[in-house]
This record gives structure tokens, C-alpha cells and sequence, in this order.
């Protein structure tokens, strides 16, 4: 047989494009920069804290995901890494005052030595006393977010390494009860010169939690590291641990090295965001790092799709903006209002489904679940305007927030159960026609290729043709992109 | 020297024991295959050069150092890699990212470096896929340029396989141990492996130990056979020698009546 080398594409995109879409990416990010801007200009204070909880959470999610999505661990435990790193910030960026009133409640229950070990000395120690002005506070907040992510780093080290030899719903168990025993030895009596115990202290500033740059700074830093690290070789080797570890330990990869080594980088960067959400609420207390606030990671993660580093950000600007403007939804109105908001909801799903589905190119555009969306606003608008029994008496929505989060996650994981953006990354060719509507040139000289192995005469190719049709050595057409997925 | 060495290997699982005392040799260039009947143990001796199981007794040395006790990604790092027999892709990665992932071990780059793609890397990067693309070239085009990137979960069965081979040989070993390359394939698939596999030894210089069940794949590759029957080498040899063995026929086809009796006499 002669050896036929064709020439070969190494690269999934061509260059230009490549520069096309690095060149809108910048351009994107220039706008937003610009609309993040004018938004503070304008002063638009909620709009702005919802942004910079985004971003926040973005660090979470993005970082939780390396795990879930990346290496294939179910980690519960990101609320407990989240603490170490907000803890740490948060004592380090307390104000005098606040650091006096926790040294005079320690007071009751320390000796002065362990009391000598706490946060004045703690302070004094890196240094930090000096920067107090408006100046220098920033590099401050800088060391504390930083010493915070390694902390929780070296925490995920501890608990990584003996348990990431488990697997599945176990490690899943274990992940979960180090974060609970994370957050419960900081109750202690132990650790009360540095937590005040379970009711924390107030005073961090929040200067740098509630400011857009500061925080979109960090998921910028992180979705950077993350991504860069996804798609490079240790990326590649994380993956195939997710898909099969015992292949992946048979062809080279240290898989125990590379499993603490991702949960490490996750570990810190859950202390980044840790330090970035008490500088956002401006204090610190241990419910704040309640399991729920996983839970939410996890939502988020799930409904953008798990491989997806854009997906999962999309996917936590829905839970945020839930949770940060759904409070409407909980106050009491008229049954007739109620079901005119359903309505709504019901018809912007639709809207969103038919955008989505005209977007990523999914034919029919017009699914069936859209008519169904359709025919349940319809109904509801129809019941609210004709019959007057059901629209006597009001009803008050408590929990409506959290019960409409539930409902938006059941109809993703009903029509993309991978998430919305489920394994495909964000691309501008959605935006960009760029379907294509023949085979390319390579194709073409492979079919050529496969239909003619000998080179031979016209008999030659149709015969070796007619084998080729009788043989089962047919690939999928592409864009069946849902089969044999796990 | 031989390359690979075995001596006398044992392993029991509980009461059955899988291999028993099996020993031999795989010298430098060769194609070795063995063969046995089903539960024979031909898996198992896999199993046990690679590190995935610890053998109980016995001893396998590659080029002359031992390797028991080794964790399989040490194996790798000493140059044996294998395939499964039923396939262990990386479904959802593409093709290219699975033959990538196999030279991973051999990335002289932190993750940082990897990270920040530092020149050094970028080099790496690039040496491994020209060594992607070459070792993929083994099967001709059909795996090539647009097939690159296409996730393994949209290929043919076959060129499962062939990535599957490709995917082996990237590691970057000098001993290839193939579970079974050819299981589920039509004939023309089949004869396509044996030349492969020849071309594999004397092109790609590697040496091969096959575990195969189609006997005119073994008959056309093999240099010598091994047979195995519950657990213990029962022949060695030529593949012509081996088949007429009596004891090899006696594995597959079993005794005839009163053959037990006959040989009981001739005993006493």
C-alpha cells in the first residue's frame, strides 16, 4: 500500500479566521469596558453590585468548573475553599475599629498569648498596618485576595490529595464534608481571635468588592488562567482523566498528579473569589459560606454547560440576575397579575428558545417545545383577561425566586441537557454566516482518496466504490452532534 | 538481549488463577502473538507488564530492568504502550486531542509554561502534533486533515481502532502490546490491519506483541506464537508448528472420546 500524506490542517480554525475572531473578541471586550463605564458614570448602583456579584461568582463558577467540568469530579466542597479565602481577605482588609472590636470579644475567651497570634499581630506580620490610605489600601487588597487564594490552594491540597483516590459519589461525599468541616472548625473557640465565632465581623471595606474594574479585573485574570490552561496540554490530559481515567492512566498521564494539580488551581481561585465576595457584602459571617452557595455554582454550571468556560458565564449571568432582581417575584399581587406574569415568562421563553435556535443555526427554528411555551402563554393571558372566578384574591410568592430558578433549570435540562451551550465554547461564527453548504476541498481529496485506493483505471474506482458502499466504514455525517454522548 | 522478558508470572484472583508460571521472551523487531481460548489469561498477561495488576509471583523486565511494582504511567514513561480490547477512546475529545493526550507524558513543560504558552512550549505543542499527524498518517489519509477534528464519538468502528493504534504508537514506546486489533472488523478491514501492523514493525520500528482470536491475522504477522490455555503456556513456536501441535488443537477443538483412557495407559 503506498503511504499517501495529505497536506494537513493542525489548526480546527484557518488563521484568518482566527484573527477575525481574536479581533472581535478585543472589539467586544473594548464595547464592554465601555458600557461598564458609562454605567458607573451614570450611577446605576444596583445595576452595577449585580455586575460586580457577576463577576464574582464568574471566579466561582469558572473555577468550580475546572473540576466538574474539566477533570469529571462532582466537588461540593467549593463553599469551604471559598471561606478560607474570604476569611483571610477579610481580615486583612478590616478597618481599626472593627479590628479592636473583635480583639476585645477574643479577649473574654483567649489567653493573651493565643490572643498575640491574632489579627493585629497577623497584620503587623506582612506588613500590612501601613497601607491604610487611600493610596496604598489597594495594594493591600491585592496581597490579601492573593494570600487568600493560596491558603484555600493549600487547603485543597490537604483535603485533595488523600481523597481525590476516590471516585464518583463518594469522593462527591467527601468533597462535601471537608467543606463542612471547613466551615465548622472556624466556629471554633480555636479560631476566634481570627472569626469572632460564628456571628464574623462587619467593617471590611467594600470599596473593591462593589467596584466593577477590581472585580471584572479577576474574572478577567481567571477565566484567562482557567481557559489557557484548559486548552493546553494539562487541559487535554484533565479531559481525558473525565473521560476515561483507566485509558488515560494506560497512555501516560500521572492521573493522581493531575487531578490534585486541578484541584489545587480551582481551590485557589475559589479563595480569590471567597476574598472578592466578603469585599462585596462588606463583612464576614459563616453563613455566609452556607453549602447553598455551591449548590447555586453547581445550577449555574449545569445550566450553561458543563464544557463550556462561556457557557458556564452565561449560565451564572441567569442565577445572578435571578437572584439579584427577582425580588418582585416575591411580593403579593393579584392571582390575575400572577398569571399575566407567567404569561410573560412563558412567552420571553419562547422568544429566548426561537433566538437561541435561529443563532446557533438548529433547524427547525420553531421547535415544538416553543409552540408548547407559546400555546402556555397564550392560555394563561387567556385565563387572567376571561375568567373572573380564578382572578379574585392575591397571593403572595415566597420562595418565587427560587422556585422560578428551579423551573428555568428544569426546561434547560429538558431541551439541552448538556447546558445551554453544553461543550461548544462561545464562537462569532454563530453571527457570521458561515454554515457551510459543501465538502471542502480536503474532503473532497479524501473521498477521492477512500473511493480509489489502487490509483487505478475508471473499473477500478467503481469497483473499489462499490466495495466502499458495501462496507459498513461510513462515518456519521457531521452535525449529529448529539450521538453517542454520555 | 531480549526486549521484554517474562518469568514465570503468576496471578490468582481469589481461587481462579489467571496466569501461571507463564514465561517468555519478546526479542528486539519481533511480532509475538498469543493466543489461547477464551479466559485463558492472554488479557491478564497484559495486564500484569503494564501495572495495572501486581503479580503475585514472577518477574517482567523490559530492556533489562524490572518493572513489577511500577504504576502503569511509569510503564508508559519507559516506552510500552497498548491498546484495549474493547476500545478506550476518549469519546468526546477529537481525534487529534486523543493521539495529543498520549504524548502528554513526555511534555517537558509546568503547567504555568503551559499556561502562559511560553516558547518552549509552543515548540512542544507543535512537535506533538507533527508527531500526531504522522503517526495517524500510518492509516493512509482517512484520519487526516478535516477528521482531525472531528470527536471520536462521530467515527466509523474501524477508524476507532485506528485511533486507537494511533493513539499507542504516539506515546512514543518501543513495544506495542495490541489487544485484539482487529476484533470487529470485515475482512478488508482486517487484511488493512495486518499490513499495518507489519508496516508499524518496519517502518516505525516498533516491536509488537498481539493478543488476536482471527488466526489468518496471527498466521500472516506472527514471528512466533504463544499459546496459552487456562492460565499456563501450553506451545510456543512457528505459527505452522503451533497449530499442529496436538496439545494447542486439544485447547480449542478438546479431547475425543477415550482419549483419556488411552493416555492413561501409556502413563502406566
Amino acid at each position: 500500500m503506498a503511504r499517501i500524506v495529505t497536506p494537513t490542517a493542525f489548526d480546527a480554525i484557518d488563521p484568518k479566521k482566527r484573527v477575525r475572531n481574536v479581533a472581535l473578541t478585543f472589539l467586544a471586550v473594548g464595547v464592554g469596558v465601555l458600557v461598564l463605564y458609562l454605567l458607573e458614570g451614570i450611577g446605576s448602583t444596583k445595576l452595577v453590585q449585580a455586575l460586580a456579584l457577576l463577576a464574582i461568582w464568574g471566579v466561582a463558577t469558572v473555577s468550580l468548573n475546572l473540576i466538574n467540568g474539566t477533570l469529571g469530579i462532582l466537588s461540593l466542597g467549593h463553599h469551604g475553599f471559598m471561606l478560607i479565602g474570604g476569611y483571610t481577605t477579610g481580615l486583612l482588609m478590616l478597618d481599626e475599629a472593627a479590628r479592636q472590636r473583635i480583639l476585645t470579644s477574643a479577649r473574654s475567651t483567649m489567653t493573651e498569648e493565643t490572643l498575640a497570634l491574632s489579627v493585629s499581630n497577623l497584620l503587623r506580620g506582612f506588613g500590612l498596618e501601613a497601607l491604610t490610605t487611600p493610596e496604598t489600601l489597594w495594594v493591600r487588597f491585592l496581597i490579601a485576595i492573593f494570600l487568600g487564594g493560596l491558603l484555600a490552594a493549600f487547603a485543597g491540597l490537604l483535603v485533595g490529595t488523600p481523597s481525590l483516590r476516590l471516585r464518583g459519589d463518594y469522593l462527591a461525599i467527601v468533597t462535601f464534608g471537608f467543606g463542612e468541616i471547613i466551615r465548622l472548625t472556624a466556629s471554633t473557640r480555636l479560631f476566634s481571635a481570627y472569626t469572632n465565632g460564628a456571628l464574623g465581623f462587619p467593617g471590611v471595606t467594600s470599596e473593591f468588592g462593589k467596584s466593577i474594574w477590581w472585580t471584572f479585573g479577576a474574572l478577567a485574570f481567571t477565566v484567562f488562567v482557567i481557559s489557557k490552561l484548559k486548552y493546553s496540554s494539562y487541559g487535554r490530559a484533565m479531559q481525558a482523566i473525565r473521560e476515561d481515567e483507566i485509558a488515560a492512566q494506560a497512555m501516560g498521564v500521572n492521573v493522581a498528579y493531575h487531578k490534585v494539580l486541578g484541584f489545587v488551581i480551582s481551590a485557589f481561585f475559589a479563595g480569590v473569589a471567597g476574598g472578592l465576595w466578603v469585599s462585596w457584602l462588606g463583612g464576614v459571617r459563616l453563613d455566609f459560606f452556607l453549602f447553598q452557595l455551591t449548590f447555586f455554582f453547581l445550577v449555574a454550571i449545569s445550566a450553561g454547560g458543563t464544557g463550556s468556560i462561556t457557557g458556564v458565564l452565561l449560565g451564572t449571568a441567569v442565577v445572578v440576575f435571578v437572584r439579584q432582581y427577582g425580588d418582585p417575584l416575591e411580593e403579593s399581587y393579584s392571582i390575575q397579575t400572577w398569571l399575566y406574569i407567567a404569561s410573560a415568562t412563558l412567552a420571553l421563553a419562547a422568544a429566548g428558545a426561537v433566538l437561541f435556535r435561529t443563532l446557533r443555526r438548529l433547524r427547525p427554528r420553531l421547535h415544538w417545545g416553543s409552540w408548547v411555551l407559546v400555546g402556555g402563554a397564550a392560555a394563561a393571558a387567556l385565563v387572567a383577561a376571561v375568567d373572573p372566578a380564578v382572578i379574585e384574591g392575591t397571593f403572595r410568592g415566597f420562595g418565587m425566586r427560587a422556585i422560578f430558578l428551579s423551573v428555568l433549570l428544569i426546561v434547560i435540562m429538558v431541551f439541552r441537557p448538556d447546558g445551554m451551550l453544553g461543550r461548544t465554547e462561545f464562537s462569532w461564527s454563530w453571527f457570521l454566516r458561515e454554515q457551510r453548504t459543501g465538502p471542502t476541498d480536503e474532503e473532497r481529496t479524501q473521498d477521492a482518496w477512500l473511493s480509489n485506493p489502487a490509483f487505478g483505471s475508471e473499473a477500478g474506482r467503481a469497483a473499489a466504490r462499490e466495495q466502499e458502499l458495501a462496507e459498513d466504514d461510513t462515518d456519521a455525517p457531521e452535525g449529529s452532534d448529539d450521538e453517542g454522548r454520555r | 538481549m531480549a526486549m521484554l522478558e517474562v518469568e514465570r508470572l503468576r496471578k490468582s484472583f481469589g481461587g481462579l488463577t489467571a496466569t501461571n508460571d507463564v514465561g517468555f521472551h519478546v526479542d528486539q523487531g519481533e511480532i509475538v502473538s498469543i493466543i489461547g481460548p477464551n479466559g485463558a489469561g492472554k488479557s491478564t498477561v497484559f495486564n500484569l507488564i503494564t501495572g495495572v495488576y501486581r503479580p503475585d509471583a514472577g518477574d517482567v523486565r523490559f530492556e533489562g530492568t524490572s518493572i513489577v511494582g511500577k504504576s502503569t504511567n511509569q510503564v508508559v514513561d519507559l516506552g510500552i504502550a497498548r491498546t484495549f480490547q474493547n476500545l478506550r477512546l476518549f469519546t468526546n475529545l477529537t481525534v487529534l486531542e486523543n493521539v495529543l493526550i498520549s504524548q502528554h507524558h513526555r511534555l517537558r513543560s509546568n503547567w504555568l509554561s503551559a499556561v502562559f504558552r511560553t516558547p518552549s512550549y509552543r515548540r512542544q505543542e507543535r512537535a506533538m502534533r507533527e508527531v500526531a499527524t504522522e503517526k495517524l498518517g500510518f492509516f493512509g489519509p482517512r484520519l487526516q486533515s478535516f477528521r482531525l477534528h472531528q470527536p471520536v464519538y462521530v467515527l466509523s468502528y474501524a477508524n476507532r481502532r485506528r485511533t486507537e493504534m494511533a493513539r499507542a504508537m504516539a506515546t512514543g514506546a518501543k513495544l506495542l502490546l495490541l489487544d485484539e486489533p482487529s476484533a470487529g472488523m470485515n475482512p478488508k478491514e482486517t487484511s488493512e490491519i495486518t499490513q499495518i501492523i507489519r508496516r508499524m514493525r518496519d517502518e516505525g520500528g516498533y516491536t509488537i506483541v498481539v493478543v488476536e482470536h482471527k488466526m489468518n491475522l496471527v498466521g500472516e504477522i506472527s514471528d512466533r506464537v504463544i499459546v496459552l490455555d487456562y492460565g499456563q503456556k501450553i506451545a510456543e513456536g512457528a505459527y505452522r508448528d503451533v497449530v499442529n501441535d496436538p496439545k494447542v488443537i486439544e485447547a480449542y477443538l478438546g479431547k475425543k472420546a477415550g482419549d483419556d483412557k488411552r493416555e492413561e495407559l501409556a502413563d502406566g
